[in-house]
């Protein structure tokens, strides 16, 4: 039975979504699993621990429409350590908007990647609505897509899924208007506050 | 206002810097963006992180003209650029609006532009369609009205910028 080294690799790590699909993953994976956070100084030792696993399961956020600076530098930092023994990777990528398929280019550069690297590819989970999902009644089809994702990574059945909130973009401008405005409420300002079209102190450009 | 964001020093004596500005990302103090979406809900249109990113994303919002120069890693911009791109989300609302049927940020007060992004390195044909893809996908999400991708090896780097440089005084 192989071992997988779930990496999150989100900006955030600590207090990410990604820490929590990444929770979900291990409790649903029938593997070992061990989890690690992309640190700015570990990457020699994240790199020194990829040889004991079968599998790797990448986490993170979309960041400006592709993979955060967080995990391309680790990828270079792999890249310079080519151990002997490479892993299958996997991904689970999540982006705030409704579409799963806005993860589609970051995924790609993984594969790029690891066809590069000599590293087999594995299975890809693409969330969409990922910042809310988890708060609301849609975490459900979530969980059920994360078992899906460990199963076919254990069964090395490899597979391309994804899942969303399935409500219309309309709903879905409405739900997220409602989830930021609580979330400026909660920082004591109001939803005209955080709409300011002012960048920096300018008042227009 | 003419904008390049470079991530390497370039020698360029065509440029009028007194209708281009020439930003060389790899002399600024820029941090990643940690995530912390004050931006969007605490300080709205400005980052918390007060280093050198806070003086380049208002002018990527007021340039209708960019041209960014960045080598290119696995399909994406390579650390230098991408840092600064992460760390201009403060010129976008929290809030999402749909654009060509898809959903994205609301923009703050930043003007459409004409971008063209110059790649350098040796690119393979895949590891480009990629960064095409990527500048499309840039395209909504950073109000390029028009944008135009070039792939150059290192060494004639210069020599295309220049060429674009003087397109533009044209």
């Amino acid at each position: 039975m192989g071992k997988i080294m779930i990496i999150n690799a989100s900006p955030r790590a600590p207090k990410s979504n990604s820490r929590q699909y990444a929770e979900l993953f291990a409790k649903n994976c029938k593997l070992e699993a061990e989890y690690f956070c992309v640190t700015k100084t570990n990457h020699p030792d994240l790199c020194h621990e990829v040889e004991r696993f079968s599998d790797i399961l990448f986490v993170f956020p979309l960041y400006a429409d592709g993979i955060p600076v967080t995990l391309l530098n680790f990828l270079k930092a792999m890249e310079a350590y080519a151990p002997k023994k490479k892993p299958v990777i996997s991904v689970l990528i999540n982006c705030g908007f409704i579409e799963p398929q806005q993860n589609n280019i970051a995924v790609k550069m993984i594969q790029l990647f690891c066809k590069k690297n000599g590293y087999p590819f594995g299975s890809i989970l693409k969330i969409g609505g990922g910042e809310a999902i988890l708060s609301t009644p849609f975490q459900v089809l979530v969980k059920a897509k994360i078992k899906k994702l460990a199963a076919s990574i254990t069964k090395e059945k490899y597979q391309t899924l994804q899942v969303t909130m399935p409500l219309t973009k309309k709903m879905y401008l409405k739900a997220s208007t409602g989830y930021w405005e609580n979330y400026g409420k909660r920082n004591g300002i109001t939803k005209e506050e955080m709409a300011t079209m002012k960048i920096e102190e300018e008042s227009s450009p | 206002m003419k904008l390049i964001l470079s991530d390497k020093n370039l020698d360029i004596p065509e440029i009028n810097h007194s209708s281009i500005e020439f930003i060389d990302l790899s002399k600024l103090k820029i941090a990643g963006c940690i995530g912390c979406f004050q931006c969007w809900t605490k300080t709205p249109g400005k980052c918390v992180i007060r280093d050198d990113a806070v003086n380049v994303y208002p002018r990527i919002a007021k340039s209708n003209k960019v041209l960014y120069i960045s080598k290119v890693k696995y399909g994406s911009y390579d650390t230098i650029m991408k840092t600064m791109l992460e760390r201009a989300i403060p010129i976008q609302q929290a809030f999402i609006r749909l654009l060509h049927g898809e959903t994205h940020h609301v923009q703050r007060n930043v003007i459409p532009k004409q971008a063209v992004i110059i790649g350098y390195g040796d690119i393979s044909a895949e590891e480009q369609g990629i960064f095409r893809q990527l500048i499309e996908r840039n395209a909504y999400n950073m109000n390029f009205e028009s944008n135009r991708v070039i792939f150059v090896p290192e060494n004639e780097l210069e020599q295309i910028v220049r060429q674009e440089v003087l397109s533009w005084e044209k």
